[in-house]
């Protein structure tokens, strides 16, 4: 089985090799069934191309992102301010949203994002009260429902307390993409590799010579 | 069936497992599909076959469920491969007698899994329901000779090349294996919590992926050019959607499970392989349709192509709605609702099922040499599968979306339930035209052995369809 590699994108295959798999195709009947040799329609290519953009940028984590315990650091700090003390739990909830928007919250479009009511507030409160004490990184843990747990990315490794350790904020980008573009960059060798050892598709097998 | 079982293999008539398996796939499509209507009208119409446990819709639903996928569609499957892989090859069967004990343990198998799933007795994993000795059963005793007859059928052949429809078949026949072994795992050795969750989706993505998908595809690319008489319009492309099948259907089952606590990473990776599923679908589509490129006529006179090419053209929305539901944003609202039933039945129901009895109808009509024995019956069977399959798609697929909206802004359930009812009954009425339309099939087939016209030789059964 030669190989040809002066010209990969036409074909891989020697001219003896290409002239006799002509042959063979013009030749050989299978069931009644022939084939012709055409290559991909350049706008079906395109569309190809744009599935495979479109596949990176409509699954980012960011469009499905999760609540964290730091978004809501803030909200807790207030809820047992006089001012929220004396509201209604709705009025409540609005005093604290306003305070915060106003005063510049760092995670301001997360908290649009992920709106709660007091009773929400008070389901995690002692459990992020309890993690500040603790000096953990509140970023690092997700609100699933009513409980506050460590999240489950898989980050780079950071220093923490001496210790090295996997960092478990929401990465904009993670191995997963990496082990997306591998398999599509092999994917794509394998297949010109198999595709480019067929006769160019300047070929189009004749039918009348061995078939009916 | 009985009579060739212990003949010797020259004695048997070549085509008679394909037959028996083409008679077997119908039966066990009208009991699937009845008992999908059955289940269907539970939901519709909360009272109906009130109080007696066994015909409660728990025990009823997963028995419609691996009837329609081991039944109907893989018997179907089992069919076309009978007929089509020595076809392809210029040669026969490799074991006649074989395919015939494959069908007839198959049978047996199947209704033996079925019943004990019915009396409860189940894995209580979607999709992969039956017990472990049953997955045993299916795998040893169902799959392995049925796989091995491809595999050796390709290899006896007597051509030099191997078309498309062959690699499909021989490798689905592999990988259907491997799934079914890998994905019961949890069964086998006892695996629980998460990493049961992820095998069970990784089994009922890769029966749809590797199996279901790639075997009807491999039959359209045989229905196809042997009807019009056109060339399959590119080699080449065909080697895009087998490989592509291959390396980026495998691997998203974790998208089944966006919510679920599985490593970030991997539901990345695997939403990005999700919507990658489309390339396969894209060389699928685009091979087949041009390959009708001057006989698009026979889209609307002939039965086999109007069945194949409504599949073909099923696969569209199919892949879109595949690729793009699994996104973490989309999941979010559709996860859990009727859109997925719905989507479910579009795989399944309407884009493999069309194409599936595509390859029934004219591997019957081929190996019995007879003229269908009335096309207007068939013409009837197409028009109340297409119907009915799109009632009851495009009911599930608006209650699934008034199911999400409930979800997301917490509608008390009951309020859902009353929303949906008008949806629930219209699928009923979807699923019940199904299920008619096949028992009509059945008639239609049953008379085409005992009456149909006898087709000459060296003849088509399509080049009579219109001749009196």
């Amino acid at each position: 089985m030669a190989w040809k590699l002066d010209n990969p994108l036409h074909t891989l295959t020697s001219e003896d090799q290409n002239q006799s798999a002509t042959e063979l195709w013009e030749a050989e009947s299978l069931g009644g069934i022939t084939e012709d040799n055409n290559r991909l329609p350049q706008p079906v290519l395109s569309l190809l191309v744009l599935t495979i953009i479109t596949a990176f940028l409509i699954t980012f984590p960011l469009w499905g992102q999760r609540p964290h315990a730091a978004m809501y650091e803030e909200y807790i700090a207030l809820m047992d301010s006089p001012e929220v003390q004396n509201l209604s739990d709705e009025k409540a909830m609005q005093y604290i949203v306003d305070k915060v928007k106003s005063s510049g919250s760092k995670w301001g479009p997360l908290q649009e994002r992920h709106p709660l009511e007091m009773d929400d507030l008070r389901m995690i409160k002692a459990q992020v009260i309890e993690l500040q004490k603790k000096g953990a990184r509140l970023d690092e843990y997700t609100i699933v429902g009513n409980k506050v747990v460590m999240a489950n990315f898989e980050g780079n490794f950071i220093e923490d307390k001496g210790n090295m350790r996997r960092e478990r904020v929401q990465p904009w980008w993670d191995k997963g993409y990496t082990i997306d573009i591998f398999f599509i960059l092999v994917f794509c060798v394998a297949l010109v590799i198999v595709v480019k050892r067929l006769p160019p598709f300047s070929f189009q097998p004749d039918h009348s010579k061995g078939h009916h | 069936m009985f009579k060739y079982l212990f003949a010797k293999n020259e004695d048997i008539p070549a085509g008679s497992a394909a037959v028996y398996f083409g008679y077997s796939s119908i039966m066990w499509f009208i009991v699937g599909t009845g008992l999908g209507s059955f289940n269907a009208a539970k939901l519709a119409f909360p009272d109906f076959v009130y109080g007696i446990e066994l015909l409660s819709f728990g025990h009823m639903r997963q028995v419609h469920v691996l009837a329609v996928i081991l039944g109907w569609i893989s018997m179907a499957f089992a069919m076309a491969m009978m007929y089509i892989t020595p076809a392809l090859g210029n040669t026969k069967l490799w074991s006649e007698r074989m395919g015939v004990w494959n069908c007839f343990l198959w049978n047996v198998g199947l209704a033996l899994g079925l019943f004990l799933l019915w009396m409860g007795v189940t894995s209580g994993r979607e999709y992969s329901d039956l017990p472990w000795f049953i997955d045993l059963v299916v795998i040893f005793g169902v799959l392995f000779p049925l796989a091995l007859n491809v595999w050796m059928t390709i290899k006896t052949r007597r051509t030099q090349g191997i078309y498309t429809t062959n690699w499909f078949f021989g490798a689905a026949t592999f990988m259907v294996m491997i799934v079914f072994l890998v994905g019961n795992s949890p069964e086998f050795f006892s695996l629980t919590g998460l990493t049961e969750a992820y095998l069970t989706w990784w089994f009922a993505h890769n029966v749809l992926g590797l199996w279901i998908t790639p075997v009807a595809a491999a039959i359209s690319y045989y229905i196809v050019p042997k009807v019009t008489g056109n060339p399959l319009y590119s080699h080449r492309i065909g080697h895009l959607h087998f490989w592509s099948v291959v390396v980026f259907y495998s691997t998203p089952a974790a998208h089944h499970l966006m919510s679920a606590p599985l490593p970030e990473w991997l539901k990345s990776f695997a939403s990005v392989e999700g919507v990658l599923i489309l390339v396969p679908a894209i060389a699928f589509v685009s091979n087949l349709l041009l390959t009708m490129t001057g006989k698009w006529k026979m889209f609307v006179e002939n039965v086999e192509i109007k069945f194949t090419i409504s599949g073909v053209l099923m696969a569209i929305p199919l892949n879109m709605q595949g690729g793009f539901q699994q996104t973490r944003a989309i999941n979010w609202y559709i996860h859990g609702t009727g859109w997925i039933v719905a989507h479910a039945h579009l795989a399944l129901l309407g884009f493999s099922t069309f194409l599936e009895a595509a390859a029934v109808y004219y591997g019957l009509q081929t190996l019995l040499r007879r003229k269908l024995y009335s096309l207007a019956l068939a013409n009837f069977h197409f028009w109340m599968l297409l119907i009915g399959f799109t009632t009851y798609w495009t009911s599930m697929t608006i209650a699934g979306l008034i199911q999400g909206a409930g979800k997301i802004y917490e509608v008390p359930y009951i309020d859902v339930v009353i929303a949906e009812h008008p949806y629930m009954i219209a699928r009923w009425v979807g699923g019940t035209m199904v299920f008619l339309g096949n028992c009509v099939w059945l008639y239609n087939m049953w008379m085409t052995a005992r009456a149909g016209t006898v087709i000459p030789a060296g003849r088509l059964p399509h080049e009579l369809a219109y001749e009196r």
